[in-house]
């Protein structure tokens, strides 16, 4: 048990994975903001139980869980918000740094895929998660995290070539 | 080998925006913020009712007037006179002095303050800036006589909204 979450150690970890962690809480989150937040408290309930750093997986699984409460917490608020407050003012930053026509494009056609695909997407590619941690996290079996995620490439890929 | 690995080779290419430089400081202050209030007892331990400032806020409230009243309801009986028999109205009797709780401090620590920008309430039309923050309130009282005291700790979320003037 040397791979303990511990004080000393969680900016190293962070350096490596808050891009991927905040780009997969956008999924969730109406602005980059949020997602930080949501970021933010899982990093420290993450730390504060002690974890075992190398469990990727359930650090990506507690991000989850906080964002889908977020977004539950959220909607609830928009909707008393919506009476007492219009044009709110939220960040829309993008999730990527985009380059040129080409990945804009291929951001376009991400936003369009399901959420249960993009979301295999986002911590296969971004975060080089294994299949068996994106089974972890998303509490699925291996084989169906290896077969969203290969929908989601097939998805992408009808998706670039209609637009 | 693969027909995806040219699309997973443009993805790869995409680089996730960075998070904001603040975010670190911000994980390293609630980490060390987490660590101080470990020693509170009546601070929560469970990370679900993290954000659930009031019904935390009541419920420890509520203890702590319930403590306070069953402890004033304890000392009473040490402060009865013998029972006799008495035709005269009974003397008044002086509230026990040794229940007496006088306000010893008040602690306001506000540990994250976060302006959330310029909102247009529904019927204005000049914007409003709406900061919120995020404070602990710590109230104490001492009793003089016996030197015992109480405390009452809870968080408070607190939105503020500042008319802008267009000047």
């Amino acid at each position: 048990m040397q791979n303990v979450a511990t004080d000393e150690n969680w900016k190293t970890c962070f350096c490596q994975l808050a891009p991927g962690l905040v780009l997969f809480a956008r999924q969730w989150a109406r602005s980059a903001d949020d997602a930080e937040d949501i970021v933010q408290e899982a990093f420290v309930r993450f730390w504060r139980k002690q974890h075992d750093i190398t469990n990727r997986g359930l650090l990506y699984a507690t991000v989850r869980s906080i964002a889908l409460d977020f977004l539950r917490r959220d909607s609830r608020r928009s909707r008393r918000e919506s009476t007492a407050m219009s044009d709110v003012d939220h960040s829309v930053a993008p999730a990527f740094e985009i380059e040129d026509d080409t990945q804009r494009a291929l951001v376009a056609a991400l936003d369009l895929l399901p959420t249960e695909q993009r979301e295999v997407l986002v911590m296969k590619i971004w975060s080089d998660l294994t299949f068996a941690e994106i089974a972890s996290a998303l509490e699925i079996s291996q084989n169906t995290a290896a077969s969203r995620y290969r929908y989601a490439l097939a998805a992408l890929k009808k998706n670039l070539a209609t637009t | 080998m693969n027909d995806f690995s040219e699309l997973e080779d443009q993805l790869r290419k995409l680089r996730p925006a960075q998070p904001s430089a603040d975010l670190a400081t911000r994980i390293e202050r609630a980490l060390a913020e987490e660590t101080s209030v470990s020693t509170a007892a009546v601070l929560p331990r469970e990370g679900r009712f993290h954000f659930n400032w009031l019904s935390l806020g009541l419920g420890v409230a509520a203890a702590a007037a319930l403590f306070l009243f069953a402890f004033i309801r304890l000392q009473q009986p040490a402060a009865k006179g013998p029972s006799v028999a008495a035709t005269s109205p009974a003397p008044a009797v002086a509230t026990n002095p040794s229940a007496e709780f006088v306000p010893a401090g008040l602690t306001q620590v506000v540990y994250h303050t976060r302006d959330e920008g310029l909102h247009f309430p529904t019927k204005s039309s000049e914007p409003m800036r709406r900061v919120r923050s995020q404070s602990r309130d710590t109230l104490r009282w001492r009793n003089p006589k016996t030197g015992a005291t109480l405390q009452i700790s809870y968080p408070r979320d607190e939105v503020s909204l500042t008319p802008v003037s267009g000047q």
